[in-house]
């Protein structure tokens, strides 16, 4: 009976294994911006991401050209968000040039998006004309908003725009404590755990963590934040580093958080 | 004769307390207390416990006259010092090291290394010994491996010194005569340690008070130091009496090694860590304590670790141009206009929060160059 029960086990453990090894990803913070184009082909891009076995990816760029050129390349993958950014030095302060709103309106005229952002926006920065705009374009379409930025400037998004579905990038960089409290005030909002390895301590899952994955099974989502061109050929490394994690986890959560939380959330009312 | 002479003397003197009277330490108390941080300088030796023949004379001889042997590589042709010239600092003029092949990385200054809690540019080590075995058994390198170099050992002129430290070679473990020799290597350069420099005799003034000899410190020097302590914050990773944090960051330089091809910098060091049995907390460490050892059980990886390399000490550092872990940088006005105009796109809006465009004028780099020569004119 006993070697039964372990022998049951062992099966258990191989097969949790070998599901987490084959956990598809749903990338959730991905950029291809104009540098990263230069020095990463798209052709290489897409080979990169179906390699790591990447679902689906966010993807936006400064400029957008990038995850034009990226989506062509791996339409399968490239889910496309509209960056408020021409190129990647304007995150400190495009939010007070009129001329964003231009861009937006024609990019958003000439191609299908899913989202807008990734933008950086920090407090009373939502008050400005730009982003009340910017919002009233997502709001006119429908669209995710990716926001990188302090609980402030999200109450101030949801203040905007109460229906609003929001991917907080990050998690803010907040506590696990802080960003239940904001998934529980907000039911639109989900948290992507770009640039975040507070997750895995030397000891397994952090506590704080698995409590907020639990009681939130349905609001979490990795993403690599590919931020510098070299950082594509971390991808494959993110994604096995997210596996090994997320087999910390009952499989059914780990799942949602891999991938099926991406795709509700963009399916989301 | 001899009252001209005396006048001569009391001219001279008058003329350098007129000179000291007019120079001036031009930092605030703050600064100074910042700036006492940066010392005492040399550090007192202490051995390295998981190294056996740490401080030991014949060890570090053993280590020196085999640092510059190419016994060590495979094919007799490559020694330590190929690549860490004692010339040019312990590193070398050129950017990227030549190996079997261009290695991807410049190659580090020998110089100050038991300040240390990781070793290289990406901390694949957290010992002296495990570092200083690394080349020799890495295939573009020296391209040795454990029995080949026992048998270049016992057939060399180092055979009867080896055996001196370590016992005859004969009956050991070719595992263990490799560490052996890493350790004698790391006695050596354990040795390797700069000397006081004329920062050190500005800062031992400060700390005694003595404002008149702190003043000989040239203003130039002076004026750097203070940007090096506070406005161009570099003193937040070049940190204490050796200048550097010893961790790793993203200073902004590109890491690309070929068009398809990066440097991981440390996260590829991490895996080498922890896949690396000459660690600290491994079989070959001879501390039965493992003092230490704590880091590498506990380090755990990070995504900001990718593409970061460990912030280098600046002592010593005029000698060692090129800088940066690709040595893309030809001096130090390089690095000072890198920091200046440091692209910040490059890195994480949430990453390395301390970087950004320094602006100094002309003048204030030259400055800022002045101080950190200041920290190498010591006598090598």
């Amino acid at each position: 009976m006993i070697r039964s029960l372990a022998a049951a086990a062992l099966l258990c453990a191989c097969t949790a294994a070998a599901d987490a090894q084959d956990l598809p990803i749903f990338d959730a913070h991905i950029h291809y911006s104009h540098d990263a184009v230069l020095q990463v082909p798209p052709d290489q891009v897409a080979k990169i991401l179906r390699e790591a076995g990447i679902k689906k990816a966010l993807v936006s760029s400064s400029d957008d050209d990038g995850t034009q050129k990226l989506k062509a390349a791996a339409p399968e993958i490239v889910v496309p968000a509209l960056r408020p950014y021409r190129k990647r030095g304007e995150i400190s302060t495009w939010m007070h040039d009129p001329t964003v709103i231009d861009y937006l309106e024609d990019r958003l005229s000439a191609f299908d998006y899913e989202a807008i952002g990734e933008f950086h926006a920090y407090g009373d920065d939502i008050g400005t004309d730009v982003i009340q705009r910017m919002i009233a374009l997502a709001r006119e379409r429908d669209l995710l908003l990716h926001h990188h930025g302090d609980r402030e400037a999200l109450d101030l998004i949801f203040a905007s725009w109460p229906e609003a579905r929001v991917l907080w990038a990050h998690s803010g960089f907040a506590r696990p404590d802080e960003v239940t409290e904001a998934l529980s005030a907000h039911p639109g909002l989900w948290s992507d755990l770009a640039y975040r390895s507070d997750m895995l301590g030397s000891d397994g899952l952090d506590p704080e963590w698995a409590a907020a994955f639990t009681a939130f099974p349905d609001r979490f989502m990795v993403g690599t934040d590919t931020f510098a061109p070299e950082r594509w050929y971390y991808v494959a490394s993110h994604a096995d580093y997210s596996r090994e994690w997320l087999a910390l986890l009952p499989q059914d959560i780990a799942r949602k958080i891999a991938f099926e939380n991406a795709e509700a959330m963009l399916a989301a009312e | 004769m001899i009252r001209r002479t005396l006048g001569r003397l009391c001219l001279l003197v008058g003329l350098m307390l007129v000179s000291a009277a007019q120079a001036e330490v031009l930092l605030s108390e703050d600064e100074i207390a910042r700036a006492l941080s940066h010392g005492p300088w040399p550090p007192a030796f202490e051995p390295d416990p998981s190294n056996r023949v740490s401080g030991l004379p014949a060890a570090i001889a053993l280590g020196e006259g085999l640092f510059s042997d190419p016994v060590l590589s495979r094919d007799g042709t490559m020694a330590c010092a190929s690549c860490h010239d004692p010339a040019h600092g312990f590193a070398e003029p050129r950017a990227r090291a030549n190996g079997k092949v261009l290695l991807d990385r410049n190659a580090l200054a020998l110089v100050n290394l038991p300040a240390h809690r990781w070793f290289g540019w990406s901390g694949d080590t957290d010992n002296l010994w495990a570092q200083s075995l690394t080349p020799i058994v890495n295939a573009d390198e020296m391209d040795q491996d454990a029995a080949g170099l026992k048998q270049a050992l016992v057939t060399s002129r180092w055979a009867d010194d080896y055996a001196a430290v370590f016992g005859p070679p004969a009956g050991q473990d070719a595992d263990d005569v490799l560490v052996n020799i890493a350790k004698a290597l790391a006695a050596f350069q354990e040795t390797l340690v700069t000397g006081p420099t004329s920062f050190d005799r500005f800062r031992d003034a400060l700390e005694a008070g003595d404002l008149a000899t702190a003043a000989l410190y040239p203003e130039a020097a002076q004026r750097g130091l203070k940007i090096f302590l506070g406005r161009g914050n570099c003193a937040l990773c070049h940190t204490g009496p050796a200048f550097t944090n010893g961790e790793f960051h993203d200073a902004g330089v590109p890491y690309f090694i070929t068009e398809t091809r990066v440097d991981t910098g440390r996260h590829g060091g991490l895996e080498a860590l922890k896949a690396s049995p000459y660690t600290l907390a491994g079989p070959y460490s001879d501390d039965p304590e493992q003092q230490g050892a704590w880091a590498v059980r506990q380090v755990r990886p990070l995504h900001s670790d990718f593409g970061t390399f460990r912030v280098p000490g600046l002592r010593g550092a005029a000698r060692t141009a090129p800088y940066m872990h690709d040595g893309s940088l030809a001096d130090l006005r390089a690095v000072v206009r890198h920091y200046n105009t440091i692209d910040m796109e490059r890195l994480h809006a949430d990453g390395e929060a301390i970087l950004a465009p320094l602006g100094l004028s002309a003048t204030e780099a030259d400055d800022l160059v002045q101080f950190l020569r200041s920290l190498s004119d010591d006598q090598p």
